[in-house]
């Protein structure tokens, strides 16, 4: 009984792994309000602290920690301070923007051919599926050129943010994928 | 004697003669033979008749002009002391409500036409323009310009913005972030209005984002800082080399900020990693690294503070309603005897 106990806080407290990940995307893609609906249901006590979203979400036994992060090129540099840890990315993309889904993709490249960024495993949120123009999950993994990376694990998700679904989901393969490592 | 002990006489008037007096007082004391009558005369003037005239009820209400029987007892004087204070401060109190009326009436007859009422009028929709702005800032700025409270300028909108009366430091802080044009331009005219000269990097930077609450997001962040910057070298010319080291390096600070303070961020930076983490922003060189090890502990000694509101006032929203009005009670309100008046107070019932 002693061990089935220790065993059991073990899985649940000792367990827990600590993830990084960036959550990147354009402008409105959706980014905060994914970060709060993972948060949802949780007691906020504190003024939040100036700067960053930042967002912990404990899930699976992995305790996932999010950051937005982007901005111009000129300040990548210091986010790669920030990458070198980084195990996972989560690139979000607003599904009905067509115009700058080009743009979208040139982002996702430029971060992907960071060096500190060579091991992160990426997950592609396919977010506002909801709206009546939205790309397909397909779709967009053709215009992002997904198929043409070589040696990265991925997945595109679709999502809609506003309702919550699709984050979950989302946060399952990246768990997976983490737990085989 | 006994209990008809003084017992009192009606006033005899003055055309009695006093023969017909004397059978007047005989009378009454064979009309009661038992009783030992004990006559008291008093001799009223003429010219103080009226006051005693046949009854002593009579003559109390004559004595408010002034007269006084003089058979009261000094708890009755003592009374009626009271009562004529309590009607003195009555009739002053009459006249006092008289004459507020007079000027309610006055004002409420001079307001149809007066400047006032315009003024009235256009304060009122001010603040229902800051109502609207702290709920979605982009209506309340399109409201406000739409009734020529505001003129559709980036310096005019940077200036409410700045001056900031009654706004909702995160409304503030949403509208300056978003990406389209006008906002950007009201972005760069906002921090035109802010003074850095001799301030060092930090102070500078929290006294920007004491202004308005600093977004999450990192793009609005991005654009915010490098307005910023370009501000700050405007106010303080070759104290860095270029704007792009100081929007760099104070993109840096809010990084910073975010992972010595957020308790989201777990592993906390020391000294050394921030100056390795700002290696080459200074135009491919490094920056003095005392300049940095202080930048890095003025942050963790003090983190930049979250701005105090004028907008998160509910009487803000509580005196400036949208709608106005009385609304009607339409069911009875059982058990509730505090509902004792079938109107009350609130907006026009839809």
């Amino acid at each position: 009984m002693g061990i089935l106990f220790s065993r059991l806080f073990y899985r649940l407290y000792i367990c827990k792994r600590d993830i990084r990940i960036l959550m990147v995307g354009l402008d409105a893609a959706g980014k905060t309000t994914i970060l709060y609906k993972l948060k949802l249901g949780e007691v906020v006590s504190t003024l939040p602290t100036i700067g960053f979203n930042v967002e912990r979400v404990d899930y699976k036994n992995i305790s996932f920690t999010v950051w937005d992060v982007g901005g111009q090129t000129k300040i990548r540099s210091l986010w790669k301070y920030y990458f070198q840890f980084t195990q996972a990315l989560i690139f979000v993309v607003d599904s009905s923007d067509h115009e700058r889904i080009e743009t979208a993709a040139e982002e996702l490249h430029m971060m992907l051919a960071e060096d500190e960024m060579r091991d992160a495993i990426l997950l592609v949120l396919a977010n506002k599926q909801d709206l009546p123009k939205a790309m397909s999950t397909q779709e967009l993994t053709d215009r992002l050129g997904l198929h043409k990376m070589r040696g990265r694990q991925w997945f595109v998700q679709g999502a809609c943010a506003v309702q919550g679904s699709g984050l979950y989901e989302g946060l399952d393969w990246l768990s997976d994928q983490l737990s085989k490592r | 004697h006994g209990d008809h002990s003084r017992r009192r006489v009606a006033p005899i008037k003055r055309s009695t003669s006093g023969l017909s007096l004397l059978r007047c007082v005989r009378n009454y004391s064979t009309t009661l033979p038992r009783f030992e009558v004990q006559v008291e005369f008093l001799v009223v003037p003429w010219f103080l008749e009226s006051c005693f005239d046949e009854r002593r009820t009579k003559m109390v209400l004559k004595s408010e002009d002034g007269v006084v029987p003089d058979d009261l007892t000094p708890e009755e004087q003592k009374e009626l002391d009271n009562i004529r204070r309590r009607k003195q401060e009555l009739l002053d109190d009459i006249q006092r409500l008289k004459d507020e009326i007079a000027e309610v009436t006055c004002e409420i007859e001079n307001l149809g036409s007066t400047e006032e009422r315009k003024n009235m009028q256009r304060n009122k929709q001010v603040a229902m323009g800051r109502k609207k702005f702290n709920m979605d800032p982009k209506k309340g700025i399109h409201f406000l310009i739409e009734n020529d409270l505001l003129k559709n300028t980036s310096e005019d909108i940077a200036r409410f913005l700045y001056k900031g009366e009654g706004l909702n430091k995160t409304a503030i802080g949403d509208y300056l972030g978003e990406r389209d044009d006008l906002n950007i331009q009201v972005l760069h005219a906002f921090v035109e209005l802010h003074e850095f000269t001799d301030l060092n990097l930090v102070q500078a930077l929290r006294q920007f984002l004491w202004s308005f609450r600093l977004p999450g997001e990192a793009q609005k962040i991005d654009r915010m800082m490098e307005a910023f910057a370009q501000r700050y070298l405007q106010c303080n010319p070759g104290v860095f080399q270029s704007t792009d080291t100081c929007y760099i390096l104070s993109f840096a600070i809010i990084m910073l900020n975010t992972s010595l303070h957020n308790p989201n961020v777990k592993d906390k930076p020391a000294v050394e990693r921030f100056i390795s983490m700002n290696r080459g922003i200074n135009g491919g060189g490094d920056l003095p690294e005392e300049l940095l090890r202080n930048l890095y502990d003025s942050i963790k000694n003090e983190p930049f503070k979250n701005p105090e509101d004028d907008g998160n006032d509910l009487t803000h929203t509580f005196f400036n309603p949208d709608r106005e009005g009385w609304l009607l009670k339409l069911g009875e309100c059982e058990g509730m005897s505090l509902c004792s008046s079938r109107w009350s107070p609130g907006g026009d019932s839809e």
